[in-house]
């Protein structure tokens, strides 16, 4: 499919997955795409930052988790932004957690993020940085430039801005459709089709 | 200045002066005339536009709700950073914060995290993974990871990792133990107690019983509100008995500070009227005031002498900033008043504050328009009633560079712009719009809406446009290569856009396009433009045919702008605060026909008789709208 003769910018999988080939994924292996997820140039995805302690219950089981990073459907990685698991110590030596993504979440260009968890519909702006074992719940707006700081808990349907973060608004009840990824979806990849209007 | 996007605000009808009083609606029932038209740079007006998204719609009215005019109940509380939920029984005993171990940084407000200082150390040596787990002994302390704040810089270490709020409210700054306050109130019963056994001898000598060391330490507020209250308390009940004797001093006594008429007025607001006596009003009599800490005395502290030698050692980098002082909870039982906290050594850990979630009504049939559901962690809607699903949204793009916006609009250049109206709800719906010729304001700017009246269709089934979408796209895609073609061939904007004709239209939207000819920020020009405009505008009026309305609206306007123009007394001002912004007030009435719904529907916009059942109705819905199209450029 990708060894098509005029290669495209993008490498689309069967899940529907649009990977840009200036992309920078690490470790491969340890990154979970749901599908339809859009991932722009010079993107970089840190998977081999993995667990090197495994959790006391997962380690008698089945190989344990290696996944460093997982995202879900409909997500937009837009161009220079940077996915990188939270590290911290746990049990008293220093280890990587993975980050786990919902769906219809959007970063913007040149955000660097750090957290733990971040749940659906979440619309993170352009130079954000959010903080190492951050959480963002679901419906969560962060506007430009702002710092996240560590270990932050983002409640669902905050607005969130500054440095350091603080929750500035509401997500009005009117706002939720605003955040949904799917038409955002068809307008890149090697077919671009334009933007309904 | 930044570039302004365009924007589209829809103003609430709550604040619609005809609908406050009826009286000046009914002197100019017709459509809106020039002194009604909506000026989006009224004071007032600040208060009543929002974007489509914060609008929620009453189905029972008919009528648009904004968050300033719903009325809002609580559903549950829960603390933004542990997202537990906090039963409304803890909040009236426990307050309005969260009494987990969830602080923010009095510093930075970053979120504060607990850790050990034990085994900091121990993990700079990397030790092996497969090592014990280090254990979590030792003081705890809650440590910002954003601005490296910790409690041990105000003294404060805690014995367990959990239940910090507990542990916190045990401690001053420094470490020294607090009292709380179920001790605090233990030790003013064993005093009232003791007081009252002193009672009887010498109510007057109270320094006799004391004795405890109480004088060093000063009270905490609530042992003085305790202790002033009964001492006054006492006082009254003496002046009650003794009666009679002072009866020619009631006059006086009745307005001072110290006669028990005031105070017990006074008492009864704080303690809840309990104390009030009606009996009580009759007596007078002056009484004396506290004269010692058991009394409720407290003298203040205007030493300043050791904040000076404080600000000395440690400079002005010592002192809080005013919104640290301000997000600074107030603690129970110690004085929180205006520069207690001055230096950064006093600041304490902030709890979170709890947040909401809460369910809004309608203002008027009070019927619920949104309601969430109760658990925290769900984020789904029981009731969602948004004004976005009932009212068509209004996109506005610039007609020959859709992609990129021009930073600035180019004053007295004629712009088009295309405003797409897509249409939610599943019949049909005709729109009337309707717009001033020249923006309120001092500048005014030319605004020529192409097409007035347009009919979109019903928003009908995604599948049924995905099965349409075959032969439906093409035509779409074909006409746009066209529009394409023609703008690369470098076509003028105005052949294209013909006057009262749609510019696309799709499935459940109608594009249309608006011509405006900013107008100039030069304050000389000022008075020019004001009286050579009215030629201008008799050339729109040709162009707007179709419509009979907009002709009266816009002769009625035209005269009076003739008459304000006559007059001339021009404002010249220097340009204020968003003046060089283009904002577009729209009158944008919609009809559709709907399915009946049944007899409840007699008031709000129904115009029909909602008799017959299985009749169409037909339904109106008009509303003021701003079009925000850009700053203009000051030249």
């Amino acid at each position: 499919m990708s060894r098509r003769p005029p290669r495209g910018e993008y490498i689309e999988t069967d899940t529907g997955n649009k990977v840009a080939r200036k992309a920078t994924l690490v470790g491969t292996q340890n990154i979970i795409l749901g599908g339809k997820t859009v991932i722009q140039p010079e993107v970089m995805i840190r998977g081999d930052l993995i667990r090197s302690v495994q959790a006391q219950s997962s380690s008698g089981g089945a190989p344990a988790s290696n996944t460093a990073v997982a995202i879900g459907r409909y997500c937009f990685l837009s161009r220079g932004c940077c996915l990188r698991p939270p590290g911290r110590l746990y049990k008293g030596a220093f280890t990587y957690m993975p980050l786990r993504i919902g769906d219809h979440v959007f970063v913007g260009p040149g955000s660097v993020v750090q957290a733990a968890f971040i749940g659906n519909h979440v619309h993170i702006g352009s130079k954000v940085a959010v903080g190492e074992s951050a959480i963002i719940k679901d419906y969560v707006r962060i506007l430009d430039g702002s710092v996240v700081p560590p270990n932050m808990v983002i409640p669902s349907f905050s607005v969130v801005a500054g440095q350091p973060a603080r929750v500035i608004g509401e997500v009005p009840e009117g706002g939720h459709e605003a955040f949904e990824l799917r038409d955002l979806y068809k307008t890149v990849g090697n077919n671009p089709q334009p933007a309904p209007s | 200045m930044a570039p302004l996007s365009p924007y589209t605000y829809i103003q609430c009808p709550c604040s619609d002066p005809g609908n406050l009083s009826s009286a000046t609606r009914s002197s100019n029932p017709s459509s809106p005339a020039d002194e009604d038209c909506f000026d989006p740079r009224a004071p007032r007006s600040n208060y009543s536009l929002y974007p489509l998204e914060y609008l929620l719609f009453c189905d029972d009215c008919h009528q648009i709700r904004c968050p300033r005019c719903v009325a809002e109940e609580i559903v549950a509380y829960y603390c933004p950073s542990c997202l537990f939920e906090v039963p409304s029984s803890n909040l009236k005993s426990e307050g309005n914060r969260c009494t987990r171990s969830c602080f923010q940084c009095p510093v930075c407000i970053g979120p504060l995290s607990v850790s050990s200082l034990e085994t900091q150390p121990e993990s700079n040596l990397l030790s092996a993974p497969d090592n014990a787990p280090a254990p979590h002994t030792g003081p705890y302390i809650l440590s910002c990871s954003y601005c490296n704040w910790s409690s041990t810089e105000i003294g404060i270490t805690f014995d367990k990792p959990n239940n910090i709020h507990a542990q916190l409210a045990k401690q001053r700054n420094g470490g020294t133990t607090r009292l709380t306050a179920k001790e605090r109130k233990d030790r003013r019963k064993d005093m009232a107690q003791s007081g009252l056994r002193s009672q009887s001898p010498t109510p007057a000598s109270p320094a006799a019983t004391s004795g405890t060391g109480q004088t060093q330490e000063p009270l905490d507020l609530e042992t003085q509100f305790t202790n002033l209250k009964t001492f006054y308390q006492r006082q009254l009940a003496e002046s009650n008995s003794s009666h009679g004797s002072s009866m020619d001093l009631s006059s006086l006594g009745d307005l001072g500070f110290a006669s028990p008429n005031s105070l017990s007025r006074i008492m009864s607001i704080y303690t809840g009227g309990g104390l009030h006596d009606k009996k009580a009003k009759a007596r007078a009599g002056v009484m004396r005031e506290a004269l010692s800490p058991d009394e409720g005395l407290q003298l203040s502290d205007l030493d300043e002498s050791p904040a000076i030698a404080h600000l000395h050692t440690h400079g002005h980098a010592g002192t809080i900033t005013t919104e640290q002082r301000l997000a600074q909870p107030p603690n129970l039982g110690e004085p929180h008043l205006h520069g207690a906290t001055r230096f950064e050594s006093t600041l304490r850990p902030i709890p979170y504050l709890l947040r909401t979630k809460r369910s809004k009504r309608c203002p008027i049939c009070r019927h619920i328009i949104s309601k969430p559901e109760a658990k925290v962690q769900t984020t789904r809607f029981r009731i969602r009633l948004v004004a976005g699903s009932y009212i068509p949204s209004i996109t506005i793009k610039p007609l020959n560079n859709p992609a990129a916006l021009p930073e600035t609009l180019e004053p007295l250049k004629p712009v088009q712009y295309v405003l797409t109206f897509k249409n939610p709800i599943f019949d049909p719906v005709k729109i009337t719009l309707a717009s001033p010729s020249k923006t309120p304001g001092r500048f005014g700017s030319k605004v020529t809406v192409l097409c007035p009246q347009f009919e979109i269709d019903a928003n009908t089934d995604v599948w049924d446009e995905a099965l349409k979408d075959g032969g439906d796209a093409s035509g779409t895609s074909r006409k746009r290569q066209q529009q394409q073609q023609q703008q690369r061939r470098g076509d003028d904007g105005g052949q294209q856009a013909e006057a009262g004709k749609i510019w696309e239209r799709g499935r459940n939207w109608v594009s249309i396009v608006v011509e405006v000819v900013p107008a100039s920020l030069r304050l000389d020009r000022l008075a020019t433009t004001t009286t050579g405009k009215g030629q201008d505008e008799r050339e729109t009026k040709e162009v707007r045919d179709d419509d009979d309305e907009e002709e009266e609206e816009e002769e009625e306007e035209e005269e009076q702008e003739d008459r304000k123009g006559k007059k001339a007394i021009v404002d010249t001002s220097p340009l204020k605060e968003d003046e060089d912004v283009l904002e577009i007030p729209m009158f944008v009435r919609i009809e559709w026909e709907a399915d009946s719904v049944g007899d409840d529907m007699l008031g709000g916009g129904s115009s029909a008789p909602a008799r017959d059942k299985d009749v169409k109705e037909k339904r109106e819905l008009a509303y003021w709208c701003v079009l925000g199209l850009g700053r203009v450029r000051q030249d």
